[in-house]
């Protein structure tokens, strides 16, 4: 068994970890106790379950999953909601009084004192698995406990499982749909550690998925509907670890095909059909709608720029009612339209899967490495670069031992990694 | 197969989960938490794995520092497990920091007198003569001696360890008549202890460190005649040790 240990960090990493675990548990016919449906025995039938979930005395199934926040609301919501026996409370940590929206608050001053404990809980749940292939990471970089904190976890991760492969899905802020005015400055210096310690990171970017929701949602979007688009997305890229098939069947697979140079691991996403949460069912939409939507460049969740860039690499998977030959055939007609770098091939690794997200008769999922992505970073560095010139909002990174050479750095860092998605073009 | 050890720690490992479920759900339970991680990071220390210990024991600092009422009695304990630990990995630096910050807690809380801060002094004394700090070391071994000697009286083994450490102390600094002075007290207290607190590995010790002493002041008969006895003293053990956790409880110095 090749076990994945979910970690869920800061107040935007749980708030997806409330959405996308409820999806998770639909799909595998198991109640939101973790344990099987009535009558229900597809879940203990599926060999991949404890990829994600581990079995206890009773039947039940809990998640390999950490919560981490340095604030109790979210995880207080769902302790007392309908998945409050769900989690095991020995994986749980939350402490007062938060990072204060600042990244060094949760990487130095708050992180410094509750890292060896997070550290100790990781430890105890990777004890319990018997191969363990990876972690997976959500979190949002504009904050402080999800940036400052979950970048202390990278660096420590990757000290400890030198060998083990940790993808992040990162929510990348965006001036449409802001908390805080230093997030750009959480930003930077969380895509430094994410470019230093994680294998893939697949950016879910605020101003992206805003747009994505407004379109398809119509109407002004709140948090709740961008994180149900990031739970359909996550749920999608794990589902083939999930359950058998013949995409990428391991965390290694994924960065073997997906990354083309080292540190170029930023990936972006696309899920379709995109539906309001409750509305899933009610538009029954063909395949080769279903295939044009997923590659449709309005439906990732980066801003990219598509006209300067070109495609590194790419993987789609459709899941439900689809025929393989129809996959074939759509995909051939799709792949000629997307502009592939010279030197790659022009392959886009397909796979299928028979199970369907929960609501959905056929859905698809591409996740892509795209130059294009370096307008995301160029966007973070111009507003980094607004305020760190005027010497805006450094005093509170100096104070909590961010020095603005520190912050230069990680500023420089991300600047090159741009540069190296616009060299690859 | 599993070695006993990593049965202990497999066991160790499943009471502090246990006792997180319960700290998480009553603070009060934290107390609890605090030492079931320690029982663990001690047996991670046995292991070798040092880095996983230091997490644990900093965990454990830190929850106890969430209490609302902190034991410093439980605190000052963690500090010196941590500095001890550091002096295990070799890292002098660090646990002179932690010995203090041990001593720090234990000053500011009226519990100097302890047998427990004494040793952390005594402990502290060795990590300085390392650093070739020799007059803090020697402080400290003073301090740790007046406890002991208030608390246990003059015929104690552990106010004959600290003479022995600061004959060691003594000798390392080139003070040969002092270090010899410190050795014949160590023995005379070593040779007329009770059955029960003799611990012939020291009695050994220090004819070892006495041979060194009288070599050193060019006494060759009286330093081959210690060395003689520390031999037979050993023999005669053959290989037994009484008290094997005195020695990394490290209230003897063997470094001579």
């Amino acid at each position: 068994m090749r076990e994945i240990l979910s970690i869920h960090v800061g107040q935007c990493g749980n708030q997806i970890a409330d959405r996308y675990w409820r999806l998770v548990l639909r799909e595998h016919g198991l109640t939101e106790n973790g344990t099987p449906k009535d009558g229900n025995m597809s879940a203990a039938a599926n060999a991949n379950l404890e990829v994600f979930f581990h079995r206890v005395r009773d039947g039940k199934y809990i998640p390999r999953a950490i919560l981490v926040d340095l604030e109790p609301g979210v995880i207080a919501r769902i302790e007392g909601g309908d998945m409050a026996q769900l989690f095991d409370e020995s994986c749980i940590i939350r402490k007062i009084p938060g990072a204060a929206n600042n990244w060094a608050r949760g990487y130095n001053v708050e992180g410094e004192r509750i890292i060896d404990q997070i550290m100790n809980v990781i430890d105890a749940a990777v004890e319990k698995t018997k191969s363990l292939q990876g972690f997976l990471m959500t979190h949002s970089i504009g904050g402080g406990s999800g940036s400052g904190l979950g970048s202390l976890i990278l660096e420590r991760l990757r000290q400890a499982y030198p060998k083990k492969r940790i993808f992040t899905f990162s929510v990348v802020p965006s001036p449409l749909i802001s908390d805080s005015a230093v997030e750009p400055y959480n930003a930077i210096l969380t895509l430094q550690r994410i470019l230093d310690n994680a294998d893939a990171a697949v950016l879910l970017d605020n101003e992206a998925l805003f747009r994505i929701a407004k379109s398809k949602l119509h109407r002004s979007p709140n948090y709740m509907d961008l994180n149900h688009i990031i739970a359909l997305i996550m749920s999608s890229v794990t589902a083939s670890l999930r359950f058998p098939g013949k995409l990428n069947t391991d965390l290694s697979e994924y960065v073997t095909n997906l990354v083309p140079f080292p540190g170029n691991h930023f990936l972006t996403a696309s899920f379709a059909p995109m539906r309001a949460p409750g509305q899933e069912g009610q538009v029954r939409i063909n395949f080769p709608d279903v295939a044009r939507e997923t590659f449709a460049q309005d439906n990732f969740t980066a801003a990219i720029d598509w006209t300067n860039g070109v495609y590194l690499s790419a993987c789609a998977l459709f899941r439900g009612d689809v025929k393989a030959k129809e996959v074939e055939e759509n995909m051939a007609a799709i792949r000629k339209s997307l502009n592939f770098a010279s030197y790659v091939p022009t392959g886009v690794k397909l796979g299928v899967a028979e199970t369907a997200p929960e609501g959905f008769a056929s859905s698809g999922l591409a996740l892509v490495n795209h130059t294009g992505i370096a307008a995301v970073f160029e966007r973070l560095i111009t507003n980094f670069d607004i305020m760190f010139d005027n010497h805006a909002y450094t005093h509170w990174y100096e104070n909590n031992g961010v020095s603005r050479d520190m912050m230069a750095h990680a500023r420089n860092t991300i600047v090159n990694l741009a540069q190296s998605y616009r060299d690859a073009s | 197969m599993e070695t006993a050890l990593e049965r202990q720690i497999a066991s160790a490992s499943r009471s502090v989960e246990e006792a997180r479920r319960l700290a998480y759900h009553d603070p009060v339970r934290v107390g609890a938490l605090v030492e079931q991680i320690s029982v663990l990071a001690d047996l991670r220390q046995k292991e070798g794995d040092f880095r996983k210990a230091e997490s644990l024991y900093r965990e454990a600092l830190f929850r106890a520092q969430e209490l609302r009422k902190q034991d410093p009695d439980l605190l000052t304990g963690i500090y010196s497990l941590l500095a001890h630990l550091y002096d295990r990995w070799g890292r002098m630096d660090k646990a002179a920091e932690f010995y203090e910050l041990a001593l720090s807690i234990s000053a500011n809380n009226g519990l100097e007198e302890s047998d427990k801060v004494a040793t952390i002094k005594n402990n502290l004394a060795m990590i300085f003569k390392q650093l070739r700090k020799f007059d803090r070391a020697e402080g400290y071994y003073c301090e740790a001696l007046e406890t002991f000697q208030r608390i246990d009286g003059e015929q104690s083994s552990r106010v004959a360890s600290v003479y022995n450490n600061l004959g060691v102390l003594y000798y390392s600094s080139m003070d040969v008549d002092r270090a010899q002075a410190m050795h014949e007290r160590a023995l005379a207290i070593r040779q007329n202890l009770s059955d029960g607190q003799m611990d012939p590995a020291d009695l050994s010790q220090t004819f070892i460190n006495l041979g060194a002493v009288y070599k050193a002041a060019g006494d060759f008969q009286k330093a081959e005649a210690c060395v003689d006895r520390a031999k037979r003293i050993r023999a005669a053990m053959n290989g037994y040790h009484p008290n094997p956790r005195r020695s990394a409880a490290l209230l003897i110095d063997k470094s001579l």
